[in-house]
């Protein structure tokens, strides 16, 4: 009797359920959560079989036949491929160091600024445009640099002539970087702003009885002081450095351009996803990308580390 | 001895300290570029503004800097009586409540259980979700997974896929992991089982992290077009309000070969219609502003 008990309160299994059991409610709540990633991150990882793929929308994956590495042969010597792709690498690591510098210039100011009612209402100002969409951003950006837009408008009134900046696709990248930091530049600023406050004061007292100038206090001691988040920042960004910001090119772009302004992403809707290309080169293109990110990131993180900074993975 | 005659003679608060309520001549510097920064924010929505209130003989002049010089109020009241514009916002609110409503729900239990240290499987779990921050299957596979899922062209495809947004999971699982895990000791000892110990002792403590992420949320489900881009191609009758605004923007700026003839008018509907989308906003934003500063700030330290 008595040793049964003892074998099965060892029994492997046993010991596995009974555990679950007590933890039921967790388990509970925990079960949707593993369907939605099941269904909505790892079936389409499942599909990047796809790429290898002559892909068949009618009999889907499971009927395509495989065709190696012939989609990833078609990018690669596909033109308007590399047009993109160096639009996205122009596009994203600009913007990767524009947000940034952006973002640290604003934090500065806003941490030097000693009057707080004007400090709390130019930080509710900056900040506001984070929450737009791209959609309504667009809007603004068509409606001021229009052919008879308020820019159009100024550049008459200092005397040039108007131009039609929507049409111009070396403006359009510059249209990009200055929405862009229009947008989000104020907002990253807070992250900074924390970083800043959470400075030990004694340094700045320390500073004043040396008697450093406040530019002084600035580079020796703030400075410093946000390094570690700026680095962890950037880190992080680096891996979005590909993506460039679909929501963002998809919109500011316009028919007449469209085709020379494409990046990675928008490249894909347009010619695999909304238009006619096979699936299976838009699906390769996908993933050229992710595992060309995912390597950015390590390489990136390793030096981080090397430089004795703190990594993210 | 002379150096401590020195240090005595030094004043308390030395010139130039953070302490040192002066005002200095940096201060002015600093002020003025950020209040021309300001301006540069504010000016778009002050042009779009004076846009959507001017007649369009006055637009075409084109001297519409800063001042309307002709009112024509004409663009808000086709606003007004645009079915397609208010059958968006009906879209948009349907998101905006069932929507915020039902991303809050499976994010918030996900992040209590991962928070939970007690249960078989939490590492696989864990590590299955964090592998999905650095790897996806693309769009093409997605929009195929859809696809095949019957949701094309159909409002539940704007809900079901936002179910659990990872940052904000983990950013609620730390929090809960913050709180003191005696209480759930406590609890358990007089009979509470694990969902009694969420909803009366958790969820109540959580409210402000709750705030802060329902308002994410709400804000991503105002501002929805993605989805429907994707995958209501064919069905306007049930895009939601960014979408309509969208398809409007692309109608006015698709004038563009012939500047010339842009359509003034249109240009002010677009316009008023923009503000249609961003004045709720424009008015919860200020008051709501520390919720997502909040929010923010713990999920960069923490993350």
């Amino acid at each position: 009797m008595q040793l049964t008990t003892i074998v099965q309160r060892n029994n492997p299994f046993r010991k596995f359920w009974g555990k679950l059991w007590r933890s039921k409610y967790l388990v509970l709540m925990i079960i949707p959560a593993i369907a939605f990633y099941i269904v909505f991150c790892y079936v389409p990882m499942y599909g990047v079989l796809m790429a290898f793929q002559k892909f068949n929308p009618k009999v889907g994956i499971f009927g395509s036949s495989y065709v190696g590495f012939d989609n990833f042969v078609k990018v690669f010597e596909d033109a308007k491929f590399w047009l993109a792709f160096r639009n996205t690498l122009i596009i994203g690591s600009v913007k990767i160091v524009i947000s940034f510098l952006g973002a640290v210039a604003i934090a500065l100011l806003l941490n030097e600024l000693r009057m707080i009612k004007t400090k709390k209402t130019i930080q509710t100002i900056v900040t506001f445009p984070h929450f737009l969409s791209w959609v309504v951003v667009s809007g603004f950006v068509f409606s001021l640099f229009a052919y008879n837009g308020a820019v159009n408008s100024l550049v008459e009134a200092m005397g040039g002539s108007r131009t039609n900046f929507l049409a111009d696709k070396g403006f359009f990248f510059g249209m990009v970087f200055a929405s862009d930091i229009w947008k989000e530049a104020g907002w990253g600023s807070i992250i900074y702003l924390a970083t800043m406050a959470g400075i030990p004061q004694d340094q700045y007292e320390a500073a004043d009885i040396d008697g450093a100038t406040r530019l002084q206090k600035i580079w020796h001691i703030t400075l410093p002081g946000i390094k570690p988040t700026a680095i962890l920042l950037l880190i992080m960004s680096v891996g979005g450095v590909l993506s460039a910001g679909f929501d963002q090119i998809l919109n500011l772009g316009n028919d007449l351009i469209r085709e020379d302004v494409n990046i990675i992403d928008t490249y894909i809707y347009y010619h695999y996803v909304s238009g006619s290309g096979n699936a299976g080169i838009g699906t390769a293109i996908g993933l050229f990308k992710s595992v060309v990110s995912f390597a950015l990131v390590i390489t990136v993180d390793r030096i981080a580390k090397a430089c004795g900074e703190r990594g993210i993975i | 001895m002379k150096k401590v005659q020195e240090l005595e003679r030094l004043p308390l608060r030395p010139k130039g300290s953070s302490r040192d309520r002066k005002i200095q001549g940096l201060d002015v510097i600093i002020c003025t570029i950020l209040v021309i920064y300001a301006a540069l924010i504010i000016f778009p929505f002050w042009n779009a503004f004076v846009i959507s209130i001017s007649s369009e003989a006055s637009y075409l002049k084109s001297n519409l800097l800063l001042w309307p010089t002709e009112l024509d109020l004409n663009a808000y009241k086709q606003v007004f009586t645009n079915n397609q514009l208010w059958s968006g916002f009906g879209i948009t609110m349907i998101l905006l409540i069932g929507g915020t409503a039902y991303q809050l729900f499976f994010t918030v239990i996900t992040g209590y259980a991962m928070s939970r240290n007690k249960w078989t499987g939490k590492n696989f779990v864990m590590n299955m979700i964090l592998v999905t921050m650095f790897f996806g299957g693309g769009m093409v596979p997605y929009y195929y997974l859809i696809k095949s899922l019957g949701m094309m062209n159909h409002i539940a495809v704007m809900i079901i896929p936002g179910a659990i947004d990872t940052f904000n999971m983990l950013l609620m699982r730390n929090y809960f992991a913050s709180l003191p895990a005696e209480m759930e000791e406590s609890a358990k000892i007089d009979g509470a089982n694990d969902l009694v110990i969420f909803v009366k002792i958790f969820l109540p403590l959580s409210l402000p992290m709750l705030a802060t992420i329902g308002l994410f949320f709400a804000v991503g489900n105002w501002n929805s077009w993605y989805n429907a881009m994707l995958f209501i191609p064919d069905r306007s009758e049930i895009w939601p309000l960014q979408m309509v605004l969208r398809n409007m923007i692309a109608t006015v700026s698709s004038n563009i070969e012939n500047p010339e003839a842009v359509d003034g008018f249109s240009q002010g509907l677009t316009m008023a219609s923009i503000f249609f989308t961003i004045v709720p906003m424009m008015c919860f934003y200020p008051f709501l502003q520390r919720f997502f500063v909040k929010g923010i700030v713990v999920g960069a330290i923490k993350g």
